[in-house]
């Protein structure tokens, strides 16, 4: 089994608004996969119709080799699954809330919780009603790491923490990993924090999946160029040109994706000198993907 | 020995921390022999993917510099005579290409980069 999550030509629709169309997605087995997007981009939805909590119109999802949702039962008996919402009982103190959801879980570590609860200072006996944000977060991740699942699912498990509770939170989950080879589906606002730890990145605007890559060949493709002497069209260009602007005075400012260090020589050969290849982060690069894909979104063309 | 390794460059972090061990082990603080921190302890102490460490280590292995023995650990090898100074000459190298591109980029002169260079030294040009 190559892939933990497979989705296939989804299309769910809620209301008249918000629609996801042909949504495919690959989570490969043992990869930490972090799913970015904007508010209101389809992430929730779409982690919510991998768990099998809402129903596609068409398409197939496959998770951990099982079909979803006609599988459920016996997918969800192993996936830890982190809401964006805590959703707990907020009468019941942390070791009845502990002691409830290890009933539901065969493969249970009593040993784990244990000690995610001293790791994380969390006190026994307090109603979960009475617990900060950050130590419910805490909670609601040593739940989903106790029941020792092979895929987790976290939407937005840190996002709107301190950064002390963002570090022990992912410290857990990175001490998880290293134990056993799960594979993690995360997603986030927090662009800097999944560079640090993710392998692979997806991004979703207005449902639909911008892209999907190798975080390293993702960061090694995206690229702003100044470049001088560029004739207005560029046939067959061998890279995806993102935003093309003139500056100040003579150059160009080129973002690109898919960049290679051997397409100088197709840029050389339209009479067009690159005086710069800069180096952009995640951020930047999710930024200008956005960008890019709106403008054309709106019937704008990018040349 | 991981200080400045930076997940937003554009150069891969398994990448980084490759580099940094060859330097500990080019300039001496890491010796023959010595081990290197477990994946698990090494991935919690930068907050990164243990995958990343592994592959780092991996790399470090193709290329002679450690010895991975499953189930005790990651250790520096007896490295031939020359290698060391070899990875060094090899890291001034990529220091000063670093250097030549970022005053190129600033539109600092060849010329007036080398003054700065000798008076940062002390020599004394003629």
């Amino acid at each position: 089994m190559s892939n933990a999550i497979e989705i296939e030509r989804l299309s769910y629709r809620a209301g008249k608004t918000f629609a996801i169309e042909d949504l495919d997605l690959h989570v490969p087995t043992g990869s930490i996969y972090g799913f970015l997007g904007p508010n209101g981009s389809g992430k929730t939805t779409t982690i919510r119709l991998i768990l099998g909590l809402l129903r596609a119109r068409a398409g197939r999802i496959t998770v951990l080799g099982d079909a979803m949702p006609a599988q459920h039962a016996r997918v969800l008996a192993h996936v830890g699954y982190v809401p964006e919402q805590p959703h707990l009982d907020a009468t019941l103190t942390v070791q009845e809330l502990i002691d409830f959801q290890a009933a539901f879980y065969p493969r249970w570590d009593q040993a784990r919780a244990a000690e995610l609860v001293s790791r994380f200072e969390l006190d026994a006996g307090q109603l979960f009603g009475r617990l900060s944000k950050g130590q419910k977060a805490k909670l609601m991740m040593l739940l989903a790491l106790a029941q020792c699942g092979d895929l987790l699912v976290l939407d937005e498990p840190t996002d709107g923490l301190d950064p002390v509770v963002r570090r022990d939170i992912l410290s857990a989950l990175l001490a998880y990993v290293s134990e056993r080879s799960a594979t993690i589906f995360i997603s986030s606002h927090l662009v800097h924090e999944l560079e640090r730890v993710c392998d692979w990145v997806a991004v979703m605007d207005n449902g639909r999946l911008i892209i999907e890559s190798p975080m390293e060949t993702f960061k090694r493709g995206i690229k702003r160029l100044t470049v001088s002497g560029a004739p207005r069209e560029l046939r067959d260009a061998p890279f995806r040109m993102l935003r093309r602007e003139s500056e100040n005075g003579a150059g160009e400012s080129w973002v690109v994706a898919n960049w290679e260090p051997g397409m100088l020589a197709y840029v050389q050969g339209l009479g067009a000198v690159v005086n710069d290849v800069i180096d952009l982060d995640l951020e930047d690069g999710f930024v200008e993907l956005l960008r890019s894909f709106r403008g054309s979104a709106a019937g704008r063309t990018t040349p | 020995m991981f200080q400045g390794v930076d997940p937003r460059s554009s150069i891969p972090l398994y990448a980084q921390i490759a580099e940094r061990i060859r330097l500990a082990i080019a300039n001496g603080t890491l010796s023959s022999a010595a081990s290197l921190p477990s994946v698990r302890q090494l991935a919690a102490e930068l907050r990164i993917n243990p995958a990343t460490v592994t592959q780092a280590y991996r790399e470090l292995e193709e290329q002679g510099f450690v010895e991975i023995r499953h189930g005790a650990g990651t250790f520096v090898r007896e490295l031939a005579p020359g290698r060391r100074a070899r990875e060094r000459a090899q890291h001034a190298a990529a220091l000063v290409r670093k250097l030549l591109a970022e005053a190129r980029r600033a539109g600092v002169p060849l010329a007036e980069l080398q003054r700065a260079l000798e008076s940062e030294l002390g020599v004394k040009s003629t």
